[in-house]
């Protein structure tokens, strides 16, 4: 991008902010010192089109290409102006070879079929076809129209669109924009083309980004790609602007993704089963102990055997607490196995657990949430102070819930945290942030017997607390 | 069906029957009814090839939307091979997915079928056990390659080792083909074979 066009989206990204500043009713000041302060800008659809054809008029202007050419190549560059204009002055048959626009090698002098009285014919539906019905791309594959027609018909209902190839054998020049809309007939296909191109500029483009909302067609604009929360001004979803789940902070979005399949998938049930049970020494059947004996018979191959130590029953002798005598032998590597399957189970457990925990405390604090709502309304209806004079009540329970979101994601955070001075420095920190999240829960609970200033004394302890952790863990 | 699909159709069908590789054998194509949907085509194994000697049956359906949309091929005649399934005989090819040209003919579709017979894929499997065994023991998959040209595709050469131990299987009542492949899918390995046929 050149200077100009940083300059003027910056102008542009200021306007877009300020209207979402208004709208920001967050009562802690989006200031440069908040860990999780982030500049982004709603965008519709209209205004992205706008930001795309800006750019690319500019490059159409600055290296003599037609806007469709340059739309292709901004796609195929990630947007980025300078790179392409750069590689453009350095060598413009390469940087339109790798683009795709044109062959590698030179089209040949008739690639099309040539019949013996010297008429074409196309290649593909094999009919005759005269120079005003039929056309072609830069690798000079002629073919006729309503084949190029019938091919970019194909290529949209099975979803591509800036991906378009030619029709020829091995060729991969592209179809730009400008080829293509001429060429469809139906309107309700242009509409599908023009939305499909639409959707893969937005996604090649690094400053923009989908609104995950369902059925949201907002694009959220922000000049650095980092793991923030956004809020989106229309649906209200909030996502991380990295990765597009759910925010996830102070844990990265790898680890975040790690955390969940592993909470999703069912590699903790193999976990389970290799710490609650072993396999028959005779057939390798997996074995749950359900009982205090330690007789065990395999209900599948009927063999006798010893749970501690794995060896035959009848060798054994009816004294089964001499095997524990034999700590030496092969069995030592088998139960060391076990224990670390044990001890990496509870090791997870117990994180979950907490994560768990938490997610269900958010859930509940919203019921807290409508009673703080209802109790007011009587009061008000009462007579007793007006909705402001409550309103600090509402702010409390908004901030509970977000130090609590935090919380919760401190948990996958610290799962993946090696041992050692950090790790030691953040749980201390998840601790502190811990009590006093569940201080707060319980000052909000008893909120008519707890005093104003007490109350907000405490939501200042926690904010302050959690931004602590944020400042000094928060990653990407 | 559409007009373009039966002209095409008709004339990749006379190019074939026509073409330098059918009169060598090499491939060949025949109607399958009367309507153009669908064709039985035939490749021969290429030399130097465990393939080699074999005569290979596809199945070839003609989309409504073709040649916009690519055949739809499948092996008919069983054959071990990474990038074609054992069970199914279903191809991973990408001119038969998304590297498709409408300018592409049956010809070229025949043609790439018997190169892929030449140079598997085995990075980018169907068949994952297959794959497997030709990565980690290629010998052992060539012979297995090379016997099941034999069993089903008409190769003279056998093996008279894999020959005992499918007999054997045979013995206990499973049938040939499933006795070949849990063999061939276990390495050969009789005892892990029985395994995995009874368990």
């Amino acid at each position: 991008m050149s200077d100009e066009e940083m300059e003027y989206s910056d102008d542009d990204f200021d306007a877009y902010y300020e209207e979402e500043f208004d709208r920001d009713v967050d009562h802690v000041d989006p200031q440069k010192n908040d860990p999780e302060y982030f500049h982004v800008a709603c965008l519709t659809d209209t205004e992205v089109e706008r930001l795309l054809n800006e750019s690319v008029e500019q490059l159409s202007n600055s290296i003599q290409v037609t806007p469709s050419l340059a739309k292709l190549l901004l796609h195929m560059h990630g947007w980025n102006q300078m790179e392409i204009v750069a590689g453009y002055r350095q060598d413009c048959n390469r940087l339109l070879t790798t683009a795709h626009i044109k062959p590698p090698t030179p089209p040949q002098p008739s690639t099309s079929a040539q019949q013996g009285d010297g008429e074409t014919t196309c290649p593909v539906c094999l009919a005759p076809m005269s120079p005003d019905n039929s056309s072609h791309l830069s690798c000079g594959h002629m073919f006729c129209k309503d084949c190029w027609s019938k091919h970019f018909e194909v290529q949209i209902v099975h979803g591509a669109s800036t991906g378009i190839e030619c029709m020829g054998s091995n060729c991969q020049v592209l179809a730009p924009e400008d080829f293509v809309l001429p060429l469809l007939k139906l309107p309700r296909l242009r509409e599908k083309y023009q939305q499909y191109a639409f959707s893969d500029y937005v996604r090649s483009h690094p400053q923009l980004r989908f609104c995950p909302g369902p059925n949201c067609n907002i694009v959220v604009q922000a000049k650095e790609c980092r793991a923030k929360r956004v809020n989106c001004t229309a649906c209200k979803s909030q996502f991380c602007y990295r990765c597009g789940n759910d925010y996830h902070a102070p844990t990265d979005c790898e680890t975040m993704k790690r955390w969940l399949t592993k909470c999703a998938d069912d590699s903790e049930t193999a976990n389970y089963i290799s710490a609650h049970t072993k396999d028959c020494p005779k057939c390798h059947i997996c074995i749950e102990k359900n009982g205090g004996c330690n007789h065990m018979q395999c209900c599948n191959c009927k063999h006798d055997f010893c749970w501690m130590c794995l060896g035959c029953w009848k060798t054994h002798g009816s004294e089964y607490y001499e095997c524990s005598r034999y700590k030496e032998n092969p069995n030592i590597a088998h139960e060391s196995a076990h224990a670390q399957a044990r001890e990496a189970l509870k090791k997870y457990l117990h994180y979950y657990e907490r994560w768990e925990n938490h997610s269900k405390s958010l859930k509940l604090e919203e019921e807290t949430l409508a009673k703080i709502r209802e109790r007011i309304q009587e009061k008000v209806m009462a007579g007793t102070g007006t909705w402001i004079d409550w309103q600090y009540l509402l702010d409390a329970a908004a901030l509970l819930a977000r130090c609590r979101y935090t919380l919760q994601n401190t948990y996958p955070f610290a799962y993946y945290l090696e041992s050692g001075p950090r790790k030691d420095l953040f749980e201390y920190q998840q601790a502190q942030l811990e009590a006093e999240i569940e201080n707060l829960s319980w000052k909000i609970e008893r909120a008519e017997m707890t005093d104003r200033g007490d109350l907000e004394n405490q939501m200042d302890i926690v904010e302050k607390r959690r931004t602590t952790l944020l400042t000094d863990f928060q990653q990407g | 069906m559409a007009n373009i699909a039966i002209q095409r159709i008709k004339r990749e069908f006379k190019e074939v029957i026509k073409s330098d590789e059918a009169q060598k054998c090499a491939i060949n194509v025949e109607l399958v009814g009367d309507d153009y949907r669908e064709l039985r085509g035939e490749i021969a194994g290429p030399p130097d090839t465990p393939y080699e000697g074999a005569t290979f049956q596809l199945e070839i359906k003609v989309p409504e939307t073709y040649p916009f949309n690519p055949p739809k091929v499948k092996f008919v005649t069983k054959i071990w091979h990474p990038n074609i399934s054992s069970v199914t005989g279903a191809i991973c090819l990408d001119i038969l997915k998304d590297q498709w040209a409408a300018a592409m003919t049956l010809r070229t579709v025949l043609l790439s079928l018997q190169a892929l017979l030449a140079a598997a894929e085995p990075d980018d499997p169907q068949d994952a056990v297959v794959a497997k065994q030709f990565k980690e023991n290629h010998p052992l998959f060539l012979e297995t390659a090379q016997y099941w040209s034999h069993v089903h595709a008409g190769v003279p050469k056998g093996n008279s080792e894999f020959s005992k131990k499918v007999r054997r299987l045979m013995d206990m009542g499973v049938g040939e083909h499933q006795a070949l492949v849990a063999l061939s899918s276990c390495n050969w390995d009789m005892d892990r074979a029985i395994e995995q046929l009874f368990s």
